[in-house]
């Protein structure tokens, strides 16, 4: 099996106990996100648990590509299972995570991971190629320490009497022999105390951020994986794979000697810039690019003073009012450290500055907030705010319901401080900017439906950048002056006639508000539900990288994607799997992950955004316009895509068309038979009949 | 951090520095042919020989040198050296190393670690079957030209006086998970190489053609012996620094 490690590996912690499964089982469906579903659905058979269920199972896949030299798509793992962070209640999710795990665990001879039950005492897996141990926390003292303490610890350990540097044999004399690092994946003090809002963290900043699931590891009493390999992993055409590479390099990334932008962009043409988006700027310090394994184009940095090392996104917007860079560099290593998602914590603190503005909350007010305003923009705040999430007190050490309540997330504590309720509830004026699943906000929704719409009919963020440049270019041309990448005309035409099997349908493309619920916007939110869960989250190509639309160094502009993919998953693996097979195959996927989640209770009438967005007018963080491509009386332009809102009845025509370009009933929104054994997913059918949540036509 | 690097980078101590510290002036003798020592305007023989009179092997047609300060650690150098070398994914098979550590600042966070195709090669002395040799029909690489006469005794690893050794030593399926002995050989006569003109001094090299940060340069003159600093070198220009990035 080209590209393959031959075995997922499967832990049970509750008996302590250690199989395997053969990854041909679950080929068909090619890697990460597919198999996990696959694996899911097989493992789990009363999909109505929740999250904190020892039978909840989570997967953490690889793909056939994770540690080859395919560009930007060698270094994702995928990691799946029941969520507790979403509202009502914690969808089946998944969350991605970059860094050198997933080519680790494929050279230690591993495609994924299977975990399921529960410890009897806090342990850690110890994974040095086929060998794997599950060991206690006890002897290392790891339970208790932040994720960066945690690794290091376990670093040392595995090194034993070496130093790294030089060549270890971690699996034995007879084992291999490597200079590098375990890959170790971390859940923080915050996952060990079940904040809803915990996430995961491998080497510095590589975070799976959403779903909660460092609080899933909590409740399994699961601390961290470790995972070293000394193997092979067999490539089906080398030469064909290195032209490949070469082939991305000249034609499509960015060159040095010819740089087209000199900041950094999520696309494939982007320099090696870290994505930092500091509100002071970027560190004027001493740096590299990070990369993850076998990328072009590293998106983190390392830094002469180390403060901020690989962090980028939202966990370099916390503290957005913190009062310099460094403070603010600081507080994004304390989300990493005590292991806490970043979004919930960038809007949630704003949230709390809010409500103590107005007099709200604060030291015997009507919401009692053991948290010192005073220290606000200095270290002291941020970490007291991180602690009292990651402990549940008041963040300096001592008892109070307050660091409780915000560990259930932001939505559940304003929920239960009465804050949602009555015509002005947080979630109606927008004061709590969590508009779908209880889920904080990323783009704007009512700006970027492909976003907002993903997002509603999905289980979370789908944090999915594919369609990003369309606001982003226009936007910062207009408020910076940088050239825009092509008329909107020019550009609606390259990114559509890469989207089969809907090419050539510009419409798809247009933000305007007389096109939000049409049936264009449907098959764009359709081709992109598609595209990344099998491109991007089964072959696992990079969301920031990938795809590849529109290149500036291409070929009249004219980006890789459609050609890329397949030809590095055929270099891999020898499969001669189309662009279009990708399309495909993500649609299966989409309709397995759908019928979990209507197994979980789902239904069409619980699909509706926060109340805000149906009232409140648009608006970014800092009051700037942002632009998308739309027509305005016949003509393509950039238009102004802020100051609007969904209305709820044209969104629910929205839905009555999405359901049925997906082949779902209407009126519930549950999977048709006759499409679900379209796509093979027979025994998916057979099981939503057994729960009477099979649609009817 | 107590997981910090240990290296013996420049093997200053010990038996070996007096072979291999050698100096521009008066160690190396006149042999023939005419090559280039870098940061130096005498001429260098091909050949040459040592100061205790040992007779002396060619030097390398070509060399790798690297900027540790520039490198984004994607590790595709290794990927392509593998893959090329061995036609699998291993960076345990990659005869470069990058080695890091996230958690420490930069530069100390990185380091590359690459065979130095030593004018006076430790492992290719050490090699008892005549295994591993200066290759002249590839512009003098030191290669192991003969696996089949390898004997996975590991002559060559403990010889190199570099941490991580630039040779190693790995299980080949070809024979059966005996010990074979790799290195460094600027991709020469490499089974996997994507190019019709192949590698080698006068050849493509993955690494270097790979390195998306171009932080990984081939020279054909020969780097400065003693320490690290004519194999670790600057290659950041103005063009890094106009994405952000420091020169010094």
């Amino acid at each position: 099996m080209n590209g393959y490690a031959g075995k997922i590996l499967r832990v049970n912690l509750t008996h302590r106990k250690i199989t395997t499964i053969p990854t041909r089982k679950y080929e068909p469906w090619v890697g990460g996100h597919g198999m996990g579903s696959a694996i899911f659905f097989d493992l789990v058979k009363d999909k109505t648990i929740d999250g904190f269920d020892p039978a909840n199972v989570i997967t953490l896949m690889t793909s056939p590509l994770a540690g080859t030299l395919t560009p930007a798509g060698a270094a994702r793992t995928e990691m799946q299972g029941i969520g507790v962070q979403s509202v009502p209640i914690g969808w089946f999710t998944r969350s991605n995570f970059g860094g050198r795990f997933s080519s680790m665990l494929k050279y230690a001879g591993w495609d994924g991971i299977v975990l399921e039950g529960r410890a009897d005492e806090p342990v850690w897996l110890d994974i040095r190629n086929r060998e794997v141990k599950i060991r206690n926390c006890s002897k290392l003292a790891l339970w208790g320490t932040d994720t960066w303490e945690c690794q290091q610890r376990i670093w040392r350990y595995v090194a034993g009497e070496k130093v790294y540097g030089d060549w270890l044999e971690p699996a034995g004399a007879d084992g291999g022999q490597t200079t590098q690092r375990p890959a170790v994946l971390a859940t923080g003090p915050a996952g060990e105390n079940l904040s809803r809002v915990a996430c995961l963290i491998h080497d510095a900043g590589s975070g799976a951020g959403q779903g909660g699931f460092g609080a899933v590891w909590g409740s399994k009493r699961l601390k961290a994986v470790s995972v070293i390999g000394t193997g092979s992993i067999r490539v089906n055409n080398p030469k064909a794979l290195m032209q490949a590479r070469l082939w991305q390099k000249q034609n499509y990334a960015f060159k040095m000697d010819n740089l087209k932008r000199r900041f950094m962009s999520v696309d494939f043409q982007s320099p090696p810039i870290p994505g930092t988006l500091y509100r002071r700027g970027k560190p004027n310090t001493g740096k590299r690019p990070q990369a993850c394994v076998g990328c072009h184009s590293g998106c983190r940095g390392r830094y002469e003073d180390g403060l901020g090392n690989e962090s980028t996104c939202f966990t370099t917007i916390f503290y957005l009012f913190a009062d310099s860079l460094d403070i603010q560099r600081q507080a994004s290593d304390l989300l990493n450290r005590y292991g806490l998602n970043a979004a919930e914590m960038l809007w949630g603190e704003l949230y709390l500055a809010d409500l103590q503005r107005s007099g709200i909350i604060g030291p015997g007010m009507e919401i009692d907030c053991p948290l010192n305003f005073e220290n606000y923009g200095q270290p002291a705040f941020a970490e007291q705010l991180v602690k009292m999430i990651a402990y549940r007190n008041d963040g300096l050490g001592n008892s109070h319901p307050f660091g409780d309540d915000l560990a259930e997330g932001f939505v559940r504590a304003a929920q239960k401080w009465g804050r949602l309720d009555g015509e002005y509830g947080d979630l109606k004026t927008g004061r709590l900017r969590f508009p779908c699943w209880g889920l904080p906000q990323h783009k704007e929704p009512r700006s970027q439906l492909d976003w907002a719409y993903g997002t509603i009919l999905g289980d979370r963020d789908i944090n999915e950048h594919g369609f990003d440049q369309l606001r982003s270019n226009p936007s910062y041309n207009k408020r910076w002056g940088i050239p825009l990448y092509g008329s909107a005309e020019e550009v609606v035409r390259i990114y559509t006639d890469k989207m089969v099997p809907f090419q050539g349908d510009r419409l798809m493309l247009d933000f305007s508000a007389g096109n939000m619920y049409s049936e264009h916007i449907a098959k764009l939110v359709t081709w992109h539900r598609y595209y990344t869960r099998f491109w991007k989250q089964s072959a696992q190509f990079c969301d920031w990288r990938w795809p590849d639309f529109l290149n500036l160094y291409g070929p009249g502009k004219v980006g890789s994607t459609g050609v890329a993919e397949p030809k590095f998953l055929h270099a891999v693996t020898g499969k001669n799997f189309t662009f279009l097979d990708g399309i495909e195959l993500g649609r299966k996927i989409w309709n397995l992950d759908h019928a979990i989640w209507t197994l979980q209770g789902r239904h069409r009438d619980m699909v509706h955004f926060a109340d805000f967005l149906y009232t409140q007018p648009s608006s970014s963080l800092d009051g700037t316009p942002e632009y998308m491509p739309g027509r305005e009386n016949g003509k393509w332009q950039y238009i102004k895509t802020l100051g609007r809102h969904f209305e709820k009845d044209k969104f629910e025509e929205f839905k009555t068309r999405f359901y049925e370009l997906q082949g779902w009933e209407t009126n519930s929104g549950y999977p048709m038979e006759s499409t679900l054994k379209s796509l093979g997913l027979d025994s998916v059918a057979h099981e939503l009949g057994q729960n009477g949540k099979l649609g009817k036509g | 951090m107590n997981d910090t690097h240990h290296k013996k980078t420049t093997g200053s101590d010990n038996g070996v520095s007096r072979r291999y510290f050698l100096r521009v002036a008066g160690t190396v003798t006149l042999g023939i042919g005419v090559g280039g020592y870098a940061g130096v305007k005498e001429a260098l023989p091909k050949i040459v020989k040592l100061a205790d009179g040992r007779s002396g092997l060619p030097v390398s047609g070509g060399y790798l040198l690297v900027d540790e300060k520039k490198c984004q650690g994607c590790m595709s150098c290794m990927l392509a050296c593998s893959l090329v070398n061995e036609g699998v994914e291993n960076p345990s098979l990659s005869r470069i190393q990058i080695i890091q550590n996230s958690f420490e600042k930069w530069p100390a966070d990185l380091t590359i670690e690459q065979c130095r195709q030593c004018v006076d090669p430790n492992c290719v002395n050490a090699c008892p079957e005549d295994a591993l040799k200066v290759d002249g029909k590839f512009g003098n690489v030191r290669r192991v030209v003969d696996i089949d006469k390898c004997i996975g005794c590991g002559a060559c690893v403990e010889a190199c006086p570099y941490t991580p050794s630039r040779p190693i030593m790995m299980p080949d399926e070809k024979y059966g998970g005996d010990l074979k002995a790799r290195k460094c050989e600027l991709c020469a006569d490499a089974p996997y190489h994507w190019d019709p003109e192949g590698g080698g001094p006068n050849g493509k090299q993955a690494c270097v053609e790979v390195c998306p940060v171009g932080a990984i340069q081939f020279t054909a003159e020969v780097p400065q012996q003693e320490g690290d600093t004519g194999y670790k070198v600057n290659l950041r220009d103005s063009k890094w620094s106009a994405m952000g990035y420091p020169r010094r």
